[in-house]
């Protein structure tokens, strides 16, 4: 009974004190009571957004929709496809072939352990002819791959061959 | 918008494709009439442009190209003369492998006749066994067997078995016959 009547006052007294007028400077609560009575005053860039917000939304959907291409036959989705060459000698390693039109900036190989050189490429259906250019220099074929017979170059290629269509 | 315009004036206009640069300006007139023509009776012109920068990059002269590239062309008039005009590019592709492999054209048709999916595999798969030293009818003869019910994947297993039976010693053709049996069994009757 007398713990309450002490709550009680404790209570009383916290109120009491909550409610005192604090004596703030005019001038700035003018400046606060402009600031969060302007119209623009949430956010500046809120606005903005809440108009782009939906744009955006609809472009986000759009570029899912056509890198998932649904209405794509399944088998025509590129796989991804690993290639490796054992190559410990070399200072580097690039994969090209018909995939990257022959261009060996756009598929460098890395190299992990004991000079083992591998990189994953994404192929649609079809067939490709390829090969490894070691240091800038040297043309191999892969000896894990069927060798191309139409050698015409003079430097040995491989092929791949990946299923499914592809018009 | 202008992304697709840009698109529009490469397709139509070949000499216009930025991959032409690599080659040399007398050699990427030459292939661009060549890439022009064929793509005039509706072949593909991707394969050649691939053959002309796979020959700019391995340092080929350009006369060397050139032939690559006029020889390519006829032999897809080829092989879309045995697949039909329905052909897409990697069964035209393909085609062109096969033949080169020793296939006739009449294996291209009868291929394209029993086999319901797209033969870009079948043909693959003739050239490549061809490659590894199996002779050609009997190449041929077993991709006709498999390619009425083999799936792409039992076609490529096929092929590896084969190649595997070769490595260790086994004669190709023999090699060939045994895992065509093997094979034959596990396909099942009505899948592609």
């Amino acid at each position: 009974m007398f713990e309450e009547r002490d709550d009680e006052d404790m209570l009383e007294r916290v109120v009491r004190e909550l409610r005192r007028p604090v004596s703030v400077d005019r001038a700035f609560d003018a400046r606060v009571m402009s600031e969060i009575t302007r119209p623009d005053a949430v956010i500046p860039v809120a606005r903005p957004l809440r108009r782009v917000w939906p744009w955006l939304a609809a472009a986000a959907v759009l570029a899912a929709v056509l890198i998932a291409r649904p209405w794509a036959h399944p088998s025509a989705r590129p796989d991804a496809f690993q290639f490796v060459l054992v190559a410990p000698q070399a200072a580097s390693v690039s994969l090209v072939g018909d995939f990257n039109d022959w261009d060996p900036t756009r598929a460098p190989m890395r190299s992990a352990h004991g000079g083992v050189w591998a990189t994953v490429v994404a192929l649609a259906p079809g067939r490709y002819r390829y090969a490894f250019l070691i240091n800038g220099i040297e043309w191999r074929a892969d000896p894990a791959a069927p060798a191309a017979r139409d050698d015409e170059f003079g430097s040995p290629s491989s092929v791949v061959t990946v299923g499914g269509r592809r018009s | 918008m202008m992304l697709t315009a840009l698109l529009l004036v490469v397709v139509q206009n070949p000499a216009q494709d930025p991959r032409y640069e690599r080659l040399d300006p007398d050699t990427r007139a030459r292939v661009a009439v060549i890439v022009d023509s064929a793509r005039a009776v509706g072949l593909p012109g991707e394969p050649l442009i691939h053959r002309a920068l796979e020959g700019a990059m391995k340092n080929a002269t350009g006369d060397r190209i050139v032939d690559a590239v006029r020889r390519l062309a006829g032999d897809l008039g080829m092989a879309r003369d045995a697949l039909g005009t329905k052909a897409t590019t990697p069964e035209l592709e393909a085609g062109v492998a096969a033949l080169r492999a020793g296939a006739t054209p009449a294996v291209l048709t009868r291929m394209r006749d029993v086999r319901h999916a797209p033969v870009t595999m079948a043909l693959a798969v003739l050239a490549d066994l061809v490659a590894s030293g199996v002779p050609a009818d009997s190449a041929a003869a077993a991709l006709l067997v498999l390619a009425p019910t083999a799936r792409d994947a039992d076609l490529v297993e096929f092929r590896r078995a084969v190649e595997r039976d070769i490595a260790l010693g086994a004669p190709p053709a023999a090699a060939t016959s045994v895992r065509l049996d093997a094979t034959a069994r596990s396909a099942q009757p009505g899948r592609p």
